[in-house]
């Protein structure tokens, strides 16, 4: 089963005459690619429109197992050695890219691993980590080792912030997004954060970040008014967002180090709205509201000038979200009416035709919004719902125009999904029947976490890597 | 005495001339003139002057309540079905009002707040505020009001006035509010005869 089975591109691949790939346990989730065609969507009432036909069903084909073994201490290191692994492991799990066996403790004596009896426990993967006091400092190293072929595959050194630093988990994320890399050459999310905006204990709606896996939530803003629709920028240094705290409401921009904000001055009448950052991290997309038209604008954040037009009309145009590349654009509109928004992406060029990749249908509705192009390019997140259905939320493949959709979740309300830097989770605001939540998706196994509950959270948006430039000291 | 309460009751007369105008009944004719002071012409007088004063009051908090009637008229809220920014047929004859109101009161400048209720998703619903204020801006802006008089804002779902997830509450949260941003102390009752 294991056998070859090694790197990402083999696991993502889906072999339509090989055998049938095994399903993990517990976490089987079917899957269902829809296609939308007009006649059949008809018959429908309230779920999104399409023909439930199965083009693909698994999409998982294989899941590595991947043991922790206790991490260890030397000269003091092992009082900090079981917060180190309990961070690391977790953000593991929330990789959602391993079936976890946590906290299996090694062989007595310690010593060498026995790999023949790792192999007997069903793991793919090792990992074992000893943390080492160096004065008041501490110094991480940790191995990860190949089962299946009995040996280690990295080993490297990190140091580590003083425990009761404020930067001491974001450090051990970051680790986790190593090993993450080391295994599937892919990018993790643990060392990340999201910002949305809820409201404060006196009564104002503010901005808040919390960390991916849930931890360190605090407020950012304390305008005591209305605050939303943070946008990070790509490096996660700053933060765009709309304010109602001055006279008008205004699109701000935070420097995240100080905390110091300042308010964009486009010297243009009219309600501005949806800031995001062009992956340049120079320009800001907004939308703009004056009269009865609306349109796209961009603002160029360093210079503090040029405003610039995109696309706008006697309708509305908002949540913009760039393509990787900043080629393309993806926005909601509801230029074809008031109660039937929907997504369309087009060229990041003014006079660029836009292209539908919502299912619209002519005559039969539909409500698509708040879109966020995925950081793999070819994919756009959004929610919507058919007719009086519930608001859940769904991936659209940029190139079939609408004609191919994923929906994510199936219970209660879901809005304003936001990709992580991985490429493959997503959180977005959940509404249950004991309440609204932070919640995350995973795209590829279907699973869903909680990040947040019993808050109010609105408009998520998270951040890019915050893992800090420097690299690991690599031991081979 | 008999000059002062002349002169209450010519004062009473134009202020009430002012704020009614041709509504109600002129003033009582002054008291009769009598040789000398006495008893009687200064009762007399003194019941003319008191006389004067209650009519003056009464005429004043008419006034007031004719002004409170139009400051209502002016921040009256219009509300909206789902999803819609169409002016209904209801709110027709509120908006009328307001048009009344500010013909008569060129001084006034009012800002129009759209608000939609928490379904569907908080930045469209910026969107969908802006569109229900916008609506009503033209619908005012369409009845000869100068259009730098009106300035529109949304807080789309995030300032609701009922908290209920209910259908009852949402249609209460569907609306336009009106906030007087000028000409506050100069509102003209309409039909008020200048």
């Amino acid at each position: 089963m294991r056998t070859g089975v090694r790197n990402a591109n083999q696991v993502r691949q889906v072999n339509p005459g090989g055998p049938r790939p095994r399903l993990p346990g517990g976490t089987a989730l079917l899957m269902l690619l829809l296609a939308t065609s007009a006649g059949q969507a008809a018959a429908q009432v309230d779920t999104i429109p399409g023909t439930v036909r199965h083009l693909g069903v698994v999409y998982e084909s294989y899941v590595p197992t991947l043991a922790i073994s206790t991490f260890t201490g030397r000269f003091g290191g092992l009082t900090v050695a079981p917060r180190v692994e309990a961070v690391i492991a977790r953000d593991l799990r929330y990789s959602d890219r391993f079936e976890m066996m946590d906290s299996i403790p090694l062989a007595p004596g310690g010593g060498a691993v026995d790999y023949g009896l790792w192999d007997q426990f069903g793991a793919d993967w090792l990992v074992t980590g000893q943390v080492e006091g160096l004065g008041d400092r501490f110094v991480l190293v940790l191995e990860l080792h190949d089962v299946v072929f009995s040996e280690v595959r990295e080993r490297a050194r990190f140091s580590l912030p003083r425990p009761d630093a404020e930067d001491f988990r974001m450090a051990v994320h970051a680790i986790s997004d190593d090993v993450v890399r080391w295994i599937t050459g892919e990018p993790g999310m643990a060392a990340s954060r999201i910002c949305f905006s809820m409201e404060s204990a006196s009564g104002s709606q503010e901005l808040y970040v919390v960390d991916s896996d849930g931890e360190n939530l605090r407020r950012l803003t304390n305008f005591n008014s209305l605050t939303m629709s943070c946008s990070w920028s790509p490096d996660g240094s700053r933060l765009a967002f709309l304010s109602f705290a001055s006279e008008d409401p205004a699109i701000h921009e935070m420097e995240l180090a100080t905390g110091q904000s300042r308010v964009l001055e486009f010297n243009r009448t009219g309600q501005p709205m949806t800031p995001v950052y062009h992956p340049n991290g120079e320009e800001i997309l907004f939308s703009l509201a004056d009269g009865a038209e609306s349109g796209l604008f961009s603002w160029r954040v360093r210079e503090n000038c040029c405003l610039w037009r995109l696309t706008g009309g006697r309708w509305n145009d908002l949540s913009p979200t760039f393509s990787p590349d900043g080629r393309r654009l993806a926005f909601n509109s509801n230029r074809l009416g008031v109660a039937i928004p929907q997504i369309y992406v087009m060229p990041a060029e003014a006079g660029g035709r836009p292209d539908l990749v919502s299912p619209y249908l002519y005559g039969q509705g539909g409500y698509y919004t708040s879109p966020d192009w995925a950081p793999s390019g070819d994919r756009v997140a959004f929610h919507g719902r058919y007719r009086r259905g519930s608001y859940h939320i769904l991936i659209a493949d940029v190139a079939a125009q609408g004609q191919r959709l994923l929906q994510l979740t199936y219970e209660g309300n879901n809005e304003d999904p936001s990709w992580a830097p991985d490429g493959r989770h997503l959180v977005f605001v959940g509404e249950r029947d004991w309440g609204f939540g932070l919640f995350v998706v995973d795209t590829v196994s279907g699973r869903i976490r909680s990040v947040l509950s019993g808050v109010r959270p609105r408009v998520p948006d998270w951040s890019p890597s915050l893992a800090s430039s420097q690299p690991p000291t690599r031991e081979n | 005495m008999l000059h002062r309460s002349l002169i209450i009751s010519v004062v009473a007369a134009g202020l009430f001339v002012a704020a009614c105008g041709q509504e109600e009944i002129p003033p009582p004719p002054p008291p009769p003139v009598e040789e000398g002071p006495n008893q009687d012409s200064i009762d007399a007088a003194r019941r003319a002057a008191e006389e004067a004063a209650r009519r003056a009051a009464e005429e004043e908090a008419r006034r007031a309540a004719a002004l409170e009637a139009a400051r209502e008229a002016l921040t009256a809220m219009v509300f909206f079905d789902f999803d819609m920014a169409e002016i209904r047929n209801d709110a027709e004859g509120v908006l009328q009002q307001k048009v009344d109101v500010l013909r008569a009161s060129p001084a006034v400048r009012l800002r129009i707040e759209g608000h939609a209720d928490e379904r569907g998703s908080s930045e469209y619903n910026l969107a969908l505020g802006s569109r229900r204020a916008e609506a009503v801006r033209q619908f005012l802006v369409n009845a000869g009001l100068g259009e730098s008089r009106f300035e529109v804002r949304s807080y789309g779902e995030e300032r609701p006035r009922e908290q209920g997830s209910n259908e009852q509450s949402w249609a209460q949260n569907r609306r336009d509010e009106f906030v007087i941003t000028a000409g506050g102390n100069q509102i003209q009752v309409p039909g008020g005869g200048q």
